[in-house]
């Protein structure tokens, strides 16, 4: 690593010196000021790496004791499944210039198997949904499978500009996404369907519909010359430890940040240790409810505002599966379902015999499981699969909990907007408040999950630039 | 003088300025490309790794021109050619300038710091 960056602060010495007869060169841009980044996630890294490669004297500091945030790859279990972000998006530029920079290896990920449903207690083989009494969508709709819902829903898009979906114009009228399926026709049981599965909601009566075109429109809008998606061959971690691995000044590890104090020349950083660390700017780039444990000079109106945005809660069991059990009965391995147990998702592990498959549950359904100890939650979950499919049972292990709500250094897996919300909360959140910046997913305009924070923190770096220059 | 050392040429030129310039205007054009551009284009002029079109040799190459690049309709019908004007109406707002392009993109940039990059 070290040689790695030696040549790599060379080089941009160099190509800056091209000038140097000019300008000074490379010395002109070490202005000296000191920065401290909270947070050593993609947003986190992404801003570091940009004022250092401008001289900036830049200190990340990371809670946890390993970088990544909310990419985290389970290293311990066979097929080193995702518990966090999981797929690098076609028009995810920035993740894809980064991780070829950084010479990540990067892959087509194994196809997911295909799904059947369990809907009302019934099993729907995938070929019959379309004609299954137990289908619950409306005339209309019921020839689509789950899955596609939102590609249907994406016809009526009315979201024509990238940053449309936080326009108080638009927003005046946005309306929840429990209230646009009602008025499309959807009965009781579809809404249950869909609900069990929403990933941009905790429940459809707080979930914004814009934010959901949000989402399809970002879908929709993918371009350039890769259009698959793409993962890190031996885990998404490998990028932001890469990342990290460029940085001058090594992370402190293991330093959660109990304070960020602002005087009128300089910032004080308050570790939980005691630590202090004196910063000519910070930038926060923690999600919202790890950013609300922290002791921060905030307007009142910006702090009264971290209170009311909620994050989506996911809890995950991941399992590996050591012989295809659904085959015989002529499944196809992946389930969604109305109940507890919401998504199951089954992929095979390359190279060998057997699956990672990952029981998926959203929103408000994870509550009771979050306020269970580990050893009760697992054993919840897995009975409800077991009841489901009892032929799983011989073949397959309990790999890892993944409970992203009762993380203090996550409370959940990004942030929500309910209806209207975002028209005027996105920016007052991501506002700079003098010389505290803001970065992470939840402040990025066009794009969500890790492009989005990788977008952040190009934003903040410019902040601190220009307040810094 | 070939291709390659003109291109050399105007970026020791466009450096110079920058760098003369930046003493008053920080951050500089070089910065600012860095920051708001470098991760989707290059300043190659063949398609490369980067998700979004080669910027070498823009000017006045008409807009979704660069073969083996997968563009938007609206942008490759749109009839636009590349200048400072257009380049710097595109970047205020690519949405606006012209509807359904594929670029998700917001511009972090202040107006002034838009036209010094320009």
């Amino acid at each position: 690593m070290t040689s790695t960056l030696t040549r790599r602060l060379l080089l941009q010495c160099s190509l800056a010196g091209i000038a140097a007869g000019l300008s000074g060169g490379c010395a002109k841009h070490l202005s000296g000021r000191k920065v401290v980044v909270v947070g050593a996630g993609l947003s986190g890294l992404n801003a570091a790496l940009i004022l250092e490669r401008w001289g900036f004297d830049v200190q990340v500091v990371e809670a946890r004791e390993r970088v990544g945030g909310r990419i985290w790859t389970l290293d311990a279990l066979p097929g080193s499944p995702e518990g966090g972000g999981n797929v690098m998006g076609a028009n995810y530029g920035r993740v894809l210039k980064a991780a070829h920079d950084l010479q990540v290896p990067l892959r087509s990920p194994p196809r997911t198997l295909p799904s059947d449903y369990f809907v009302d207690g019934q099993r729907i083989a995938r070929d019959d949904w379309a004609l299954a009494e137990a289908n619950p969508l409306p005339d209309a709709w019921r020839s689509i499978p789950p899955s596609g819902l939102m590609g249907k829903l994406n016809a009526s898009n009315p979201l024509l500009q990238t940053r449309a979906w936080q326009d108080p114009k638009l927003m005046a009228s946005d309306t929840s996404a429990l209230s646009g399926l009602s008025a499309l026709g959807f009965p009781d049981a579809a809404i249950r369907l869909i609900g069990a599965n929403n990933s941009y909601g905790n429940n459809l009566d707080e979930t914004s519909l814009m934010s959901l075109y949000r989402v399809m429109g970002e879908f929709g809008r993918l371009s350039g010359p890769a259009l698959a998606v793409k993962e890190a061959t031996k885990g998404n971690m490998r990028l932001p430890e890469a990342m990290a691995g460029q940085l001058a000044r090594p992370i402190e590890m293991g330093s959660p940040v109990k304070a960020v104090r602002q005087s009128s020349s300089a910032t004080l950083v308050t570790l939980a240790s005691g630590e202090t660390l004196d910063a000519d700017a910070v930038i926060m780039t923690l999600p919202i409810p790890a950013l609300r444990r922290i002791d921060m000079d905030l307007p009142a109106s910006q702090a009264t505002l971290l209170d009311t945005i909620d994050y989506h809660k996911v809890v995950q069991l991941h399992c590996i599966v050591e012989a295809p059990f659904w085959e015989s009965a002529g499944w196809g391995g992946s389930w969604w379902t109305d109940n507890l147990l919401g998504r199951i998702f089954t992929r095979p592990i390359p190279g060998t015999t057997r699956f990672n498959m990952t029981v998926w549950i959203n929103g408000d359904d994870c509550d009771a499981l979050n306020a269970m100890d580990e050893v009760t939650c697992v054993d919840r979950v897995s009975r409800a699969l077991w009841d489901l499919m009892p032929d799983a049972r011989e073949v397959t292990s309990l790999g890892q909990l993944v409970r992203w709500s009762n993380d203090p250094f996550a409370g959940g897996v990004w942030a929500l907007w309910r209806p209207g919300q975002a028209a005027t909360a996105h920016a007052a959140l991501r506002a700079p408040a003098g010389r505290v910046f803001f970065a992470g997913e939840h402040t990025a305009e066009a794009y969500r999950g890790m492009e989005g924070a990788m977008e952040s923190g190009e934003r903040a770096a410019l902040e601190v630039m220009r307040l810094l220059a | 003088m070939n291709q390659c050392w003109r291109d050399l040429a105007i970026s020791c030129a466009l450096i110079c300025c920058t760098n003369a310039a930046a003493q008053a205007d920080s951050p500089t054009g070089e910065q600012l490309y860095d920051i708001a551009c470098s991760a989707c284009h290059s300043l190659a002029h063949t398609p490369d790794h980067h998700i979004g079109p080669p910027l070498g040799g823009l000017l006045d190459r008409p807009a979704g021109a660069v073969e083996g690049y997968r563009y938007s309709e609206a942008l490759r019908n749109s009839g636009w050619r590349w200048s400072l004007p257009t380049l710097l109406a595109w970047l205020a707002d690519p949405d606006t300038a012209i509807p359904n392009n594929a670029m998700n993109y917001v511009n972090p940039m202040t107006a002034e710091e838009t036209q010094r990059l320009g």
